[in-house]
């Protein structure tokens, strides 16, 4: 037995493992990144067969792994919750069809959003497409149910999500394990084209048998008392009872415990859909009123139906957005405890330490891009080149362009440029030539660029296109791209350099640039204009290409520059607002600009930028 | 001993992931149940950032409010911000400089609730060592000085030893030891 510390990720991966996974793939995104490198950790530590790939995108990677499913193998898929949007058409299809070994899908929700475009619930888009649900509570209950799932998944022909919320992604938890296992069943699909590559008639049919089967897991669900439990009393009445899953049923097991309130019946569901309806028909029969909490939508409160006796978000009892902390769902129950006139929690009341905080007027810490960003440089350079453009950007770091006021939108994976075409026509259409400057990152433009590409070079759409190019998937953790071609375990792959993608979809503009050079990529920018305005000119794409400063540190900067501020900074505030490097800042003291030493990398790029010449090379660090 | 809960908290990239795994690793080797939060992505990158830890048998990974026994912050404006989560009675430890801390506004609240703070310039000592990305761990050692629960001196900087990479095992030690000594 091994004891060891694991992030939810980690336990998850481990789930996997010790079920005989045989085939992993995903794509990456938080709060999910971490299971595939976890399970890459374990395969290499215990010698496991398993093959792991990172896909170029969600739905590559569930087809993928759907294909290892239906060849009777143990597959699991795992994205984060707008990644399965991506891949839904494939998720819809998929569980009609059904498997022959086991599928999982483990779809990571993002409440709050702590780093995600929606709040969305998976468990809803699992009702969607009529796929059994599971929802973890801690790193340890993660670790069983990905098993659980498995086993299910092979023993019902049908693939299985395990929604884990980030508060199960990124928590730690000390975790035993031993044996891992080797799986050795090898792929054998057999052909049935009436499953496989099903017609509309067959469809329906297909529907039928899936209907079944949620008919007989919504049954089994009734007894996984590992996962689906209740406390009630044989016989006993009571006022109010409460039906929690996930995140939420760990925040409300440690408050019932530390308010000694014990005696409030709970019903955990580990596996809302199909509902367990045995289960909670007893459960809902034995109680005048139920708090049901849940992350982040309404799924049970739809599937109980009772409205007479629910307490939950469509009542108004549970706030609709944002994260159920202990903290909001301590205040909700204590105030239906109060509304029921049953004895409320003794805990600490209002201190009134949270308006006293508020009134502090504490800083706002807006992410930033880091010291020695080459994303930086680049929108600098672009904003000063182009300022009237409207700026459509996409899904990473550089996002955080907005703050340096070169990202108007931000849509969703792929977008930068399909609403730069959209923009384009919207404006062309009045006759109006609006400039458009379109940024996306590496992985993102491998990930879904090239379909909007190729609209938008087809209907001739006109606007500039720079691909920030750091060579690395930075904001999920630096995962490996297509483009530098090492694969998820780090062998050599492939490489397929941008620009030869980029040629196939039709472009005729193709320039590469070191953006840490904000001349030579300014002159660039007015060659790209040219190309864009030109009769028989088009889509002009510039690769502002430039190592991660994270990621490869000492290449980033090749050569150290420390810099300092002079008294001619006039306070234009020109290098805080438009450049907003993290390491200048405004000195109280010294009535100008300073640079922050410890956070400075070096890279030098304000000596370029400031219009007084007051950002100087020093001596001395 | 009792259950026991720390905030962890400061600015994407002063290594609150690092921290919060020296301690988890230092309850894993003293055979305690540990269950912890972090945070990762976009805020990595300058946000406020907060850990929490839970040592102790406990269903949910998160801290809270009122609850904490511990908070070790790394930067004064994210102490202020984290503060709700101090049970009456806990202890503070900040990276400020020992004059400024806390603010005038928020004393009377920290006396009444019995919240004791220790302020210290860990940012200054580690950059004194040429370490500026060791703030935390000159934070560490300031914590060791003061407290023998949940870890004594010597486990944590035993776990500093086991958990550093060989390369930069020596400095964090340097780093570490110098907080430790800030007071003594």
């Amino acid at each position: 037995m091994k004891q060891e510390i694991f992030l939810g990720n980690g336990a998850i991966a481990l789930g996997l493992m010790e079920a005989g996974c045989q085939v992993m793939t995903s794509y990456p995104g938080t709060p999910s990144s971490e299971i595939l490198p976890e399970v890459i950790r374990l395969v290499e530590s215990e010698n496991l067969n398993t093959y792991v790939e990172w896909s170029t995108n969600e739905k590559v990677a569930l087809d993928n792994a759907f294909a290892a499913a239906i060849s009777g193998k143990r597959a699991a898929c795992c994205m984060k919750q707008v990644g399965l949007n991506v891949a839904a058409d494939s998720l819809m299809s998929a569980v009609y069809m059904g498997t022959v070994g086991g599928l999982v899908i483990i779809s990571c929700d993002d409440p709050g959003p702590h780093s995600s475009q929606t709040e969305q619930d998976t468990r809803f888009m699992a009702r969607l497409a009529k796929i059994p649900v599971l929802d973890p509570a801690t790193p340890e209950e993660a670790r069983k149910m990905a098993g659980l799932a498995m086993e299910l998944s092979e023993e019902f022909r049908i693939p299985f999500i395990i929604r884990p919320a980030i508060r199960v992604c990124h928590a730690r938890q000390d975790l035993a394990w031993d044996k891992l296992m080797n799986n050795p069943k090898k792929a054998s699909f057999e052909k049935d084209p009436g499953r496989w590559a099903a017609t509309p008639r067959f469809r329906f049919i297909l529907h039928g048998e899936l209907n079944k089967k949620l008919e007989a897991i919504g049954e089994r669900f009734s007894d996984l008392s590992d996962i689906n439990y209740h406390n009630l009393e044989e016989g006993k009445r009571y006022p109010l009872g409460i039906i929690a899953g996930g995140v939420p049923f760990a925040a409300i097991q440690d408050i019932l415990a530390d308010e000694k309130r014990d005696h409030i019946p709970l019903l955990k569901l580990g596996a809302p859909y199909p509902l367990p309806k045995r289960l909670t028909d007893e459960f809902m029969e034995a109680c005048d009123k139920v708090l049901v909490l849940e992350e982040t939508d309404t799924l049970i409160e739809y599937l109980l139906g009772d409205n007479q006796k629910i307490f939950g978000r469509i009542s108004g009892h549970v706030p609709s957005e944002g994260e159920l902390l202990p903290q909001v769902i301590f205040d909700c129950l204590n105030k239906i405890l109060v509304e029921l006139k049953l004895e409320p929690f003794t805990g600490k009341g209002n201190t009134g330490v949270t308006e006293l905080v508020q009134d502090l007027g504490l800083p706002i810490r807006k992410p930033t891009l880091c010291p020695g960003c080459p994303h930086r440089a680049s929108f600098y350079t672009i904003r000063k080149a182009r300022p009237k453009a409207i700026f459509t950007s996409d899904i990473g770091c550089y996002t955080l362009g907005l703050n340096l006021g070169a990202v108007d939108t931000v849509l969703d994976m792929g977008a930068a440029i399909t609403m730069a075409s959209g923009f384009y026509h919207a404006y062309k259409q009045d006759g109006v030539d609006q400039p458009v400057v379109a940024t996306i990152g590496d992985s993102t433009f491998y990930h879904s660029g090239t379909a909007g590409l190729l609209n938008a070079v087809y209907n001739d759409a006109r606007f500039i296109l720079v691909i920030l190019d750091n060579l690395i998937t930075a904001m999920t953790g630096m995962q490996p791209t297509p483009g530098i071609g090492i694969r998820a375990d780090g062998s050599k792959g492939k490489a397929i350099p941008l620009e030869r993608v980029i040629k196939g979809c039709g472009i005729d503009f193709i320039k590469e640039v070191d953006p840490y050079d904000t001349k030579a990529m300014g002159a660039l920018m007015k060659e790209a204009t040219q190309h864009v305005a030109s009769p028989d000119g088009g889509i002009a794409v510039i690769i502002a290409r430039h190592p991660c400063a994270i990621a490869y540190r000492g290449e980033a900067v090749p050569e150290r520059i420390p810099v300092e501020i002079t008294d001619d900074c006039t306070e234009c505030n020109l290098c805080l607002d438009r450049f907003e490097c993290p390491a200048l800042y405004h000195d109280e003291t010294l009535g100008r600009t300073s640079v922050d030493q410890a956070l400075c990398a070096q890279c030098g790029v304000c000596l370029q930028i400031c219009p007084e010449g007051a950002i100087v090379r020093s001596a001395e660090a | 001993m009792e259950n026991v809960s720390m905030i962890f908290c400061g600015l994407g990239g002063q290594g609150i992931l690092f921290m919060t795994k020296i301690f988890a690793r230092a309850a894993l080797d003293k055979g305690l149940p540990t269950l912890g939060a972090e945070t990762h992505g976009m805020a990595q990158r300058g946000g406020s950032v907060v850990s929490h830890l839970k040592l102790g048998p406990a269903a949910s990974s998160l801290v809270r409010e009122q609850t904490a026994n511990f908070l070790l912050a790394l930067e004064e404006n994210e102490a202020y911000r984290n503060l709700p989560f101090l049970a009456p009675g806990a202890t503070l430890y900040v990276n400020a400089e020992t004059d400024v801390f806390p603010r005038k506004e928020v004393s009377p609240y920290m006396e009444k609730q019995g919240i004791t703070y220790h302020a210290f310039p860990a940012q200054k000592t580690a950059m004194a060592l040429k370490n500026p990305m060791s703030t935390n761990l000159a934070l560490m050692g300031f914590f060791a000085a003061y407290e023998n629960e949940p870890f004594t001196h010597d486990e944590l900087r035993e776990t500093i030893i086991s958990v550093s990479p060989e390369r930069f095992r020596e400095n964090n030690l340097k780093v570490f030891d110098a907080g430790f000594e800030f007071q003594q």
